[in-house]
């Protein structure tokens, strides 16, 4: 639950970052906002404190991009809700976003442990 | 753009609204109760509205947006208080016109380059430099030398402005007298100039041979009003002088000569001058002989400053090797529109003082428009209040007001561009009555510098009128002001410091128009007041050019003394006598390097001193007496010794302690004898000091290159005379026409132009000025006593007489006012300095003379002191300053006078 633990051990998300998180989420189908929340915060172990404001209008900005697009739908209990779903060009997005958060957290793993360079 | 199916508001809140469901349910499905469940997921959104905000805002810049809000508020305000809109509108439409207008002119005269040449900006001109430092035209052989021996010019050019008598045949053989540059042969192809139709000279045409190249390259106008612009004019002939000229070209549209400013006609090779205008061929060899205008084109990559040293060093060896004539000389490269020749070297000095005027009146108006805007931000406090205390950042009031005097500026400066055009004509006005005016050409088309100009004007006027009130409004104390009850009568101290500031400003800005009007006015009247040493009254001056005509040397000596005697029979005639120069003309007046026996010359002295030719009854027509020896006679012929007469400052200057009668003087050769001395007069210009002077007998010493002027004095009005010499001159030769007939004492005006020129503009806009500084006292002072109300019905209250309270508000306003005139008073002393040391030059030869006549002339802090001490400078100063004490106390009384009349309970309930 969002604001009910300590909050001092989450981490604010980096700008930038919650974008390549939400396309994360919708590689596998298509998931309404309340759910892609939920989904980051859960499968971050609880560590992403996600800003629902944001998210929305962060959603809002990949559909601006036409990197995802979404339709009504109806949810799993029945409640109307907007359903996101990953475009192409969202997919390659996604894939070259990834590569290069890869490179950049070796890079920075590299650079704040020094000691396993050298071992 | 494309289109885009945009997503609704009320889109994204449906949405956020199922999150909020779908959240609920959730943290109920866990366990929550439904009421702590709908808190939670709300608490965990967060700010919902905010969310809304920026969806709203998303994509679009929001400055933009806001600016957007601003523009249309500040419409909305114009709207309301249209009164106060036309007002700081109109102000500042006539500050900027008048800006741009004067800018657009500097724009024609000094900025706008050559037209219609290939890349003006590598031409420079030519100027030969005399041993006293002023600039003089070049000679030919000098021409010759820059030509053959300078290595980083692609080429040197050489021209004489001209005035042609041309006769066509379709005209009826009608004389016209058309203008034109006598040019070498190459001054087609240095200033890279392709005809429209036919061909321009020739190399084998660019050769120096006397009398080898009868063609002409005429003017595209000419090409149409005589022509038809019929491509046939190409191979006829042009009877230019009489004798028969073959067009060859037609220059193209855009090119009018090689001077700025002025519109040629006719280009021909120098090398015609012997025949067209009975130029002896030896003149051409003759390095006194200077009158060619030197222009050239820089080779590329060569800095002005490296080809400038090029041709110093040239030069100065040329001084060595022909130290008979050009000792001391050297010559220089200027930017063309820094040369003395032609209009632009008039027009500069008048224009820097137009300029600074019209930068004074935009600075007035601005100071008017500030006041309107500090009025109307007052009144708008409770509006701005309110604004700060709902949230707005004062960053973005500050923004508000100044898109509002950005707007009002934006709407002025359009009002005034459209207003440019219509004075831009008026430049035609400043310049002097003479041929020269039909030769002005200018382009005052708007263009990207003056459209520039205008805009930097524009921010300039809305920054320098919006800031005030802008400030005030960032330093508005919120609290204080709620807590005030919306009362808007206690003025802050800031707010009162601001107010006192501006009447200030405008105190010394009126002060530095009306002084500056008045002192221009003075120096105006002064000069007018100059005695010329002459008689000009009565006197009617005609112009023949017969040298056009076709007339040899002597045919024009014989012609001038056949009409002198037909003239002289006329009934009303008293006087008749002719003359090379005239007097006080607007015309270049010329020298000759003379040697004087038993003075020994210092090095590097100038020696060249003005003179003219006369005939013998020219003295005495004049009413120039002599004060001793004699004046020429009939007895003075070709075949008897040269004589001179010489005026009174020649004599003290180079005759000390002795007797010049009986002296010997050289000069063109020959050795003259002083027989006369003559009384000192004004030459060129009415306030020079007195010049050493000479005159020489028209019969001993008249060449081919000098001009003919004729002077009949009548009895009565002069212009009467003009159909008797007419008929003379027709039965002596019909081919032969008199021009510019005119009375001495209207042509002499001309000398006084500049100066007349400087006055009326002052005048003018320092009427403008003032009356706009009196207009914004009065609307600083009506405010600021009409913000005191409250104050006032306070004290009346408590029981103070309604004149005591005038006299404290008279007075508070009067010591403001003494604050601006001490101000205005520094900032035109100031000013004046500077303008005393602009001079203006007219034509040519080096002479020039200051706008601003100042009869002392101490340096320093004395001179400093002399221009305040000076008696009718100290009149000048009084009287401006008592005129705006004046305006101050009408426009600080009335409101008082209002405010102590109303009753106390009234003033403390207003608002």
């Amino acid at each position: 639950m969002p604001t009910q633990s300590d909050d001092s051990d989450r981490i604010a998300l980096l700008q930038g970052t919650l974008d390549l998180l939400i396309l994360k989420t919708l590689l596998f189908g298509a998931v309404h906002g309340q759910g892609i929340a939920r989904s980051i915060q859960h499968q971050s172990e609880e560590t992403f404190l996600v800003d629902h404001g944001s998210l929305y209008l962060a959603l809002q900005r990949l559909e601006d991009q036409k990197l995802i697009s979404a339709k009504w739908g109806v949810s799993e209990n029945n409640r109307k809700a907007r359903f996101y779903t990953l475009t192409a060009k969202g997919r390659k997005e996604l894939d070259t976003k990834t590569s290069q958060w890869n490179r950049l957290t070796r890079a920075m793993g590299l650079i704040l442990s020094p000691q396993s360079e050298e071992s | 753009m494309f289109h885009r199916k945009q997503r609704s508001a009320e889109d994204f809140a449906e949405e956020i609204r199922s999150h909020l469901a779908i959240e609920a349910d959730q943290l109920a499905s866990e366990g929550t109760s439904q009421q702590e469940a709908a808190r939670r997921a709300r608490v965990a959104f967060g700010n919902k509205a905010a969310a809304q905000e920026r969806f709203r805002l998303r994509g679009r810049i929001v400055w933009f947006e806001n600016l957007r809000q601003d523009l249309r508020f500040a419409a909305r305000t114009m709207f309301r208080n249209p009164g106060f809109t036309v007002l700081a509108i109109l102000t500042l439409a006539l500050g900027i016109a008048v800006s741009t207008t004067a800018f657009t002119w500097i724009d024609a005269v000094l900025l706008q380059p050559l037209s219609g040449v290939a890349d003006p900006s590598r031409l420079v001109t030519l100027e030969s430099i005399a041993p006293d430092g002023s600039q003089i035209p070049n000679s030919y052989p000098d021409y010759i030398d820059f030509r053959d021996r300078l290595k980083l010019l692609s080429g040197v050019a050489v021209t004489r402005p001209n005035a042609f008598t041309v006769t066509q045949s379709a005209n009826d053989g009608r004389a016209e007298r058309v203008w034109g540059e006598l040019v070498s042969g190459n001054f087609f192809a240095v200033l890279g100039v392709q005809p429209q139709l036919g061909r321009v000279f020739t190399p084998a045409e660019y050769a120096d041979t006397p009398n080898a190249f009868p063609l002409v390259v005429i003017s595209d106008r000419f090409w149409r009003s005589h022509f038809h612009a019929d491509p046939a004019a190409i191979g006829q002939t042009l009877r230019v002088n009489q004798h028969p000229l073959t067009i060859i070209g037609v220059a193209p549209p855009a090119f009018h000569g090689s001077m700025p400013v002025t519109a040629y006609d006719l280009w021909i090779p120098y090398m015609q001058q012997p025949i067209l205008n009975g130029v002896q061929e030896w003149m051409l060899r003759d390095r006194h002989n200077r009158n060619m205008l030197g222009i050239v084109r820089l080779a590329p990559g060569v800095t002005l400053p490296r080809a400038r040293a090029e041709l110093d060093s040239l030069a100065r060896y040329m001084a060595v090797a022909n130290a008979d004539v050009s000792e001391g000389m050297t010559a220089t490269l200027l930017p063309l529109w820094q040369s003395p020749h032609g209009p632009q070297g008039l027009l500069v000095g008048p224009l820097r003082i137009l300029m600074a005027v019209s930068l004074l009146v935009l600075l007035i108006v601005c100071a008017n428009v500030a006041n309107l805007l500090l009025a109307r931000a007052t009144a708008r406090e409770k509006e701005f209040t309110a604004r700060l205390a709902l949230g707005a950042g004062r960053f973005r009031l500050v923004r508000q007001l100044l898109t509002e005097s950005l707007l009002l500026a934006a709407l002025g400066s359009a009002l005034g561009l459209a207003a440019t055009p219509l004075l831009a004509h008026g430049l035609k006005l400043l310049m002097p009555p003479s041929e020269l005016s039909s030769l002005l050409s200018l382009n005052t088309q708007l263009n990207g510098r003056i459209l520039a100009f205008t805009l930097g004007l524009c921010c300039l006027a809305a920054l320098a009128a919006g800031l005030a009130p802008a400030l005030q409004v960032s330093r508005m104390n919120l609290s204080a002001k709620l807590n005030d009850g919306g009362r808007s009568g206690s003025a802050g101290r800031a707010h009162h410091r601001l107010r006192s500031t501006l009447v200030c400003s405008e105190v010394a800005l009126a002060l530095v128009a009306l002084a500056g009007a008045g002192l221009f006015s003075e120096s105006f009247r002064q000069t007018l007041h100059i005695d010329p040493g002459f008689s000009p009254d009565h006197v009617l001056l005609s112009r023949f050019y017969l040298n056009t005509a076709g007339y040899s040397l002597q045919q024009r000596k014989e012609f001038c003394r056949r009409l002198e005697t037909a003239m002289l029979s006329a009934p009303g005639v008293t006087n008749v006598a002719y003359s090379d120069g005239v007097p006080l003309g607007f015309e270049p007046s010329w020298w000759e390097e003379l040697d004087i026996q038993g003075y020994a010359r210092t090095r590097g002295e100038n020696m060249n001193i003005f003179r003219n030719v006369i005939s013998p009854g020219y003295l005495d027509l004049m009413h120039i007496p002599i004060v001793a020896g004699r004046n020429f006679t009939a007895a003075d012929t070709e075949q008897t010794q040269p004589v001179m007469i010489v005026s009174q400052a020649f004599v003290h200057r180079f005759f000390a302690n002795r007797n010049p009668l009986g002296a010997q003087v050289h000069g063109w050769g020959k050795w003259f004898r002083i027989v006369g001395v003559a009384q000192d007069s004004k030459y060129h210009y009415l306030n020079e000091p007195a010049t050493p002077y000479f005159y020489v007998d028209f019969r001993q010493l008249y060449r081919e290159d000098e001009s003919l002027a004729f002077y009949v004095r009548t009895k009565g009005d002069p212009d009467t005379a003009l159909a008797v010499l007419r008929a003379q001159t027709h039965a002596i030769d019909p081919n032969v026409n008199v021009f510019d007939s005119v009375p001495l004492a209207e042509f002499i005006g001309a000398s006084l132009y500049p100066q007349r020129v400087a006055a009326s503009l002052m005048t003018v806009l320092g009427s403008i000025a003032v009356l706009l500084a009196a207009v914004g006292l009065y609307g600083v002072m009506a405010f600021s006593v009409a913000q005191r109300t409250q104050e006032i019905g306070v004290r009346m209250a408590l029981g103070a007489e309604p004149r005591h309270v005038q006299r404290m508000i008279l007075r508070q306003s009067l010591a403001l006012t003494l604050f601006g005139l001490a101000a205005g008073l520094l900032l035109t002393l100031a000013l004046t300095q500077t303008v005393s040391s602009i001079t203006v030059t007219n034509s040519a030869q080096g002479a020039s003379t200051p706008l601003l006549a100042n009869s002392a002339n101490p340096a320093g802090s004395t001179r400093f002191l002399a221009a305040l001490f000076n008696p009718t400078h100290l009149a000048i100063y009084t009287l401006s300053a008592i005129f705006l004490c004046g305006i101050t106390c009408i426009a600080a009384w009335l409101p008082a006078r209002r405010a102590s009349h109303i009753d106390p309970m009234e003033a403390l309930r207003c608002d």
